[in-house]
């Protein structure tokens, strides 16, 4: 009599240990990556997305060039207003795609969100500082938006739910002259796209 | 826009011009650098006729001509404050005029000259003389429309760099850049080399990058964020049509003309990887001319079309290969600077030009096809980018920040002479400097 019921009780406590890792897991990913403080961070914790959550924020179904077009803050991990996405941006070094380990943490986090979420799709943007010229700037960013898509592949994600598009020097977050806006603007930025009915 | 557009080009249609007898006559006075100017004088042109806004004429046509003479950094305009004969009175043939009153004040060369104004057709004679030597140098008459009473100046300068170097100048001629014009969007424009008759070629609220010129001077391609990711297009300059010219997925840059204007270099991405393409002027790709894992980036041509420069990163940091087409061998030229780009081959075949960053700031340098030793033309000032030549190779644009937001400047070959030429509030990059019109 035993045996009928301690089989589905240790499934379900099981279950229930690995949502709750899974959470904790995501949420310590996430914001381990981006370069933003603990208050602001808690500060949005509720809007933190949960893994399996179907709410996901416009803001992290913006597309940068769709908000530089309408006059909107383009979002990005760095700033308060991309905070809420699920998925974090990651960052290079200067005239660099390689990804560092960092970044892989960051992206390992992504991947976790989009294994768990296999109705999305994501659009990897690449993005480059102002120094250089628009061209080789445009070709970085393609190669760093690769180097995502590369590196998410082998984590398990199928190709044909990530594009990939270089904006260059073209749609930066901040514009002051410094290292430390040009390390924000050196970024790749994930974008949620569903492949189901329009949200 | 679009009349502007097509008004300019209906313009070719109407100037004539009647080549007065020209002595040749070489004084050997365009030097090298730090040579001193050749005095210059350039009254207003005489009113010959009943024109209603005879001074707007008079003193514009005058002083467009100064200004090229002052850009092209051969020649010192005497100021017209100086002058002792009254324009109007005085006579503008040779004999009906007294050549003491220009020697008196230094003048070696004198520009006169007199126009008619009827309705919109304006009909100007000018003549360039000798003022020791007492002689008729040159004389031109154009016959053009009212409106257009800039380029029978650009078009006269012209004819007086030919008479002193030898080789035509380059005055007549436009650039097209891209500019925010104070708001957040890049927009090409294309204006005069002088700043005149400005034309916005793209209005589509995005992001719109490099244009450059056919040899023809008739179309530009530039690329645009307008479709949502970057595609180029070909812009026709004198219909206004815009059309899809590449649009393969992922990132289309660039489209650099070959110089027989047949052939169209640009750079494909396949994969993150960006390679260097030739196609024909329909799009088709003809050959792929790089395929290494590298960025390769941003070609150009020589003016014998046998090669291209072109950035790499082959070998850590951007740096500047010329690939031969025919054979596909590539050398690097650039060794100095961890980062190079932008290359533009002047017309001239002997240079070089291009953005290197030295001391954490962007400068223009050139150097030789075959390699060697770099000349840094700006310093201390600023970011200076997106070099490009004029047709004679004699002259530079590029854009600087030197004084805040970028402008588009223009400088000698040797640095010399640096010159900002755009005053919008925004920030002007990219400038592409016009084959010769006409």
């Amino acid at each position: 009599m035993v045996d009928r019921w301690i089989l589905p009780l240790y499934t379900y406590l099981l279950l229930g240990l690995v949502f709750a890792a899974g959470c904790a897991t995501g949420m310590v990913d996430g914001s381990a990556s981006s370069p933003q403080s603990e208050a602001s961070r808690s500060a949005n914790g509720g809007a933190q997305s949960a893994i399996g959550s179907g709410e996901v924020s416009p803001s992290a179904r913006a597309r940068s060039l769709e908000a530089f077009q309408r006059g909107q803050e383009i979002p990005s991990s760095s700033s308060s207003l991309g905070q809420s996405s699920p998925l974090k941006d990651v960052y290079f070094e200067f005239d660099r795609f390689a990804l560092r380990p960092q970044a892989r943490e960051t992206l390992q986090g992504n991947a976790k969100w989009l294994k768990s979420n296999p109705g999305q799709r994501a659009e990897i943007e690449g993005h480059a500082d102002e120094r250089g010229t628009n061209e080789y700037n445009l070709a970085l960013g393609a190669r760093r938006a690769q180097a995502v898509k590369d590196y998410l592949a082998t984590l398990g994600i199928a190709a044909d739910r990530l594009s990939t598009i270089s904006y260059g020097e073209e749609l930066p977050v901040c514009k002051t002259n410094s290292e430390a806006c040009w390390q924000r603007n050196r970024r790749a930025h994930l974008v949620i796209i569903s492949s189901g009915p329009a949200s | 826009m679009l009349r502007s557009v097509v008004a300019i080009w209906l313009l070719s249609f109407f100037l004539a011009v009647t080549v007065m007898p020209i002595r040749a006559q070489v004084r050997g006075v365009i030097v090298g650098p730090g040579a001193e100017r050749y005095p210059i004088a350039v009254p207003p042109l005489k009113n010959l006729g009943p024109a209603v806004e005879g001074a707007k004429f008079s003193q514009g046509i005058a002083d467009t001509i100064v200004r090229d003479l002052d850009l092209s950094g051969w020649f010192r305009v005497i100021d017209r404050a100086a002058y002792i004969e009254d324009a109007q009175a005085s006579g503008i043939t040779l004999g009906a005029f007294d050549f003491s009153n220009w020697s008196t004040l230094g003048a070696e060369a004198l520009v006169k000259g007199g126009f008619t104004v009827y309705e919109d057709n304006l009909v100007a004679e000018i003549r360039l003389f000798d003022v020791f030597q007492r002689r008729q140098v040159l004389g031109k008459r154009y016959t053009g429309r009212a409106a257009d009473y800039r380029r029978i100046a650009h078009k006269f300068v012209d004819e007086i760099v030919l008479q002193f170097t030898g080789v035509r100048g380059i005055f007549d001629t436009r650039i097209s850049y891209v500019s925010t014009a104070g708001g957040r969007f890049k927009e090409i424009f294309v204006a005069h080399l002088d700043g005149a008759d400005k034309v916005q070629v793209t209005n589509n609220r995005t992001i719109n990058l490099s244009p450059s010129w056919s040899s023809d001077g008739r179309t530009l391609l530039y690329t645009s964020f307008k479709d949502g990711s970057p595609k180029v297009y070909r812009y026709d300059l004198a219909t206004g049509a815009d059309t899809l010219f590449s649009a393969r997925r992922g990132l289309n840059l660039g489209g650099s003309w070959s110089p027989d204007g047949e052939r169209i270099a640009m750079a494909l991405e396949r994969n993150g990887n960006m390679d260097v393409y030739l196609v024909d002027r329909a799009g088709k790709i003809l050959k792929r001319l790089t395929s290494n894992a590298g960025i390769d980036v941003s070609p150009s041509w020589s003016p014998s079309g046998a090669e291209l420069v072109f950035v790499s990163n082959r070998s850590g940091g951007p740096q500047l290969y010329i690939k031969d087409i025919a054979t596909l061998k590539t050398r690097r030229i650039t060794y100095s600077g961890g980062y190079n780009t932008s290359p533009e081959w002047s017309s001239k075949g002997n240079k070089i030009a291009y953005s290197g960053l030295s001391d954490g700031r962007f400068n223009i340098f050139t150097i030789p096809p075959e390699g060697g030793d770099a000349q840094m033309l700006t310093s201390n000032a600023g970011d200076n980018e997106d070099p490009s030549w004029s047709p004679d190779g004699r002259y530079l644009l590029f854009s600087s920040n030197r004084t805040g937001s970028y402008g588009i400047y223009v400088m000698q070959a040797n640095g010399e002479n640096q010159r900002r030429l755009t005053g919008s509030s925004g920030d002007d990059t990219n400038p592409s400097w016009s084959p010769r019109l006409d």
